[in-house]
């Protein structure tokens, strides 16, 4: 009994890993190629909810058929954000950028509460509350195809960036900007395919997480604040350390629901305690070296 | 820097002193209260600025703020302390929060430190909300009202605190302090080289900073008798805490009180026009400043609108 609660909470903390590792890869993408932490991140997941939301709700489009949709709309209105407020501040100071990004983050948040209210929304849909039996442990239909999806959009962004030639670019300019500027890439339209990318997998993990957890204006900023702990935990701007740092939180969460009284509620706070704990003693992250 | 006495410079103040002394005798009850509320942000917005002239952004100061406020409700609780002493222990709980978290975060780059800040106060809700017998919850915890109800009183108090804010700030920026943060807010590697220590400026800037953060925090436990965790550990807090600084002008005395007024009209305006999200604004005002005033409105008056009237 008691080892079929552990693999229970081992796959519940797997699969919601998945998730966290979606809506942490746009931000990772971003702080790599242009080196900014993008505190609205989390602002493009909630939208790319409520659009699966509403075209949910509206005219019946399934939620994983808006993954595309959310990811698409998404990738515009990163653009927009980079050509209008990202793209003059690129030189400025990096305190600059966090106060801009954080300012685009509040004013997404407080729009969406004006828009739709502060009302917690699910989508529910034939198959929301079918589950499958593996031996002794049950999982819902919808976590395991977030997570079978989210592996598949990792694996589609690593696809893009070793063996498209735009991909390429973006990982020659993460790594020395003036260098690749000197071979020939384009800097500037590598900055901006690569925010668009970004807010485009943020979408598309806003769809998602719109099939598992309530969409409420202020979920962007639970996710971004958990994003944040999975790009400490995995040492900032490599891809590798943020799916180790989703598999460490989920983990970790899901293992505290379980075993911690009142561990549900506890949960919640791991993100932030382990943001603290790795600050303080290892600053580097627990995997790799730390981008300067 | 040697400042030279003048009439003046000094009569403007002296006015303005006497017109906050007599204020309570001119305004209605809404007007006191609405003077109570603008001097308790402004408070926050100048402690706020403290920190900043280091170079560092402190996300999280609604945990300060917290820390103070519960500190004072919950030894009233406990021993009925004199609510005044109260936020006199909830600042200094706040000061030693701060020079903890400091010592350990402050000394990496400052991106880290805005991170830890947010996780710190969102840290510390998770906390509240889950040990209700200590700290009443989601519940949260009441008091009675401040000096019985008395608002003039209250107003005199929080003025006070107003006051002593103002000198602090005044005293860094006319002692050797001033070239210290400024130095260290230019370049880090620089002022370490020249004999700044930087973690123990940054670190002195934010306890300063915890303390008059963590007294208002104090006050704001006992004058709206009241307090739950979401609302004095929020993001709220933490965010009108740096866009009135911001929007004001960073680095100055005046700055942070003038963006306090004019955030602070637009904030209520707002309250009145639309049930939710009347912090848009401060993300509109974030974004605006960042992108076209850099110095904020005192930038805009020293650059643009004095040089209109010097020409001619």
């Amino acid at each position: 009994m008691e080892w079929a609660d552990f693999l229970q909470s081992f796959a519940n903390g797997l699969l919601i890993a998945g998730l966290y590792a979606a809506v942490t890869l746009g931000l990772t993408l971003v702080l790599g190629v242009m080196g900014i932490v993008n505190f609205a991140h989390g602002e493009m997941v909630m939208l790319g909810a409520y659009n699966t939301f509403w075209v949910f709700t509206l005219l019946g489009v399934d939620p994983l058929l808006s993954i595309a949709l959310s990811g698409l709309l998404l990738f515009f209105i990163g653009l927009f954000i980079y050509r209008f407020t990202i793209r003059p501040i690129l030189n400025d100071p990096p305190l600059n950028q966090l106060l801009l990004t954080l300012g685009i983050s509040i004013f997404l948040q407080n729009l969406a509460m004006i828009l739709w209210k502060t009302d917690s929304r699910s989508v529910l849909t034939a198959y929301s509350g079918m589950s499958l039996s593996l031996g002794e442990i049950n999982v819902g239909l919808t976590r395991l195809l977030t997570f079978l999806i989210a592996v598949g959009l990792t694996l589609l962004l690593l696809l893009f960036l070793y063996k498209a030639r735009p991909g390429k670019a973006m990982r020659a300019v993460s790594e020395n900007n003036t260098a690749s500027w000197l071979i020939g890439i384009n800097v500037q339209k590598t900055y901006l395919l690569a925010f668009g990318v970004a807010c485009a997998l943020a979408g598309a993990a806003g769809a998602l997480v719109s099939t598992v957890m309530y969409t409420f204006p202020m979920v962007g900023f639970k996710l971004s604040l958990k994003a944040f702990c999975i790009l400490v935990l995995g040492g900032l701007g490599n891809i590798p350390g943020a799916l180790f740092g989703s598999l460490i939180l989920g983990l970790t969460e899901s293992f505290v629901g379980t075993y911690v009284p009142e561990g549900s509620g506890w949960a919640e706070g791991i993100s932030f305690i382990l943001i603290m704990i790795i600050l303080i003693i290892k600053p580097t992250g627990l995997v790799g070296t730390r981008r300067e | 820097m040697k400042r030279s006495f003048s009439w003046k410079k000094a009569l403007p103040l002296i006015l303005l002193l006497g017109f906050v002394l007599a204020y309570p005798r001119l305004a209605d009850a809404y007007f006191l209260h609405l003077a109570i509320t603008f001097f308790l942000a402004m408070i926050l917005a100048s402690s706020w600025d403290i920190l900043a002239r280091t170079g560092q952004v402190s996300v999280g100061q609604a945990g300060l703020f917290g820390i103070g406020a519960y500190t004072a409700a919950i030894l009233f609780k406990w021993t009925h302390l004199s609510p005044v002493l109260g936020m006199a222990a909830g600042a200094l709980t706040a000061v030693i929060a701060a020079a903890l978290l400091g010592y350990l975060t402050l000394r990496l780059r400052g991106i880290y430190f805005s991170i830890t800040t947010i996780a710190f106060a969102e840290a510390l809700a998770v906390i509240w909300l889950m040990t209700p017998s200590f700290t009443g919850g989601a519940m949260g915890l009441s008091t009675p009202p401040l000096f019985g109800g008395d608002r003039e009183l209250a107003y005199y108090l929080i003025l006070a605190l107003l006051i002593m804010t103002v000198a602090a700030v005044w005293l860094i920026q006319s002692t050797r302090l001033n070239y210290a943060f400024t130095a260290i807010r230019e370049n880090e590697e620089v002022a370490n080289v020249m004999g700044i220590d930087p973690t123990r400026y940054k670190v002195l800037a934010f306890m300063v900073s915890a303390f008059f953060t963590g007294f208002a925090g104090g006050f704001y436990s006992h004058y709206n008798t009241y307090i739950i965790p979401y609302e004095v550990f929020g993001l709220g807090i933490s965010i009108s805490c740096l866009v009135m600084p911001i929007f004001g002008g960073l680095y100055t005395i005046t700055g942070p009180i003038l963006g306090t007024v004019l955030v602070k009209v637009i904030e209520e305006y707002l309250r009145v026009t639309v049930s939710y999200g009347h912090q848009i604004a401060y993300g509109l005002i974030l974004v605006l400043v960042v992108l076209f005033m850099p110095e904020g409105v005192m930038g805009v008056w020293r650059n643009r609108i004095l040089p209109l009237f010097k020409h001619s």
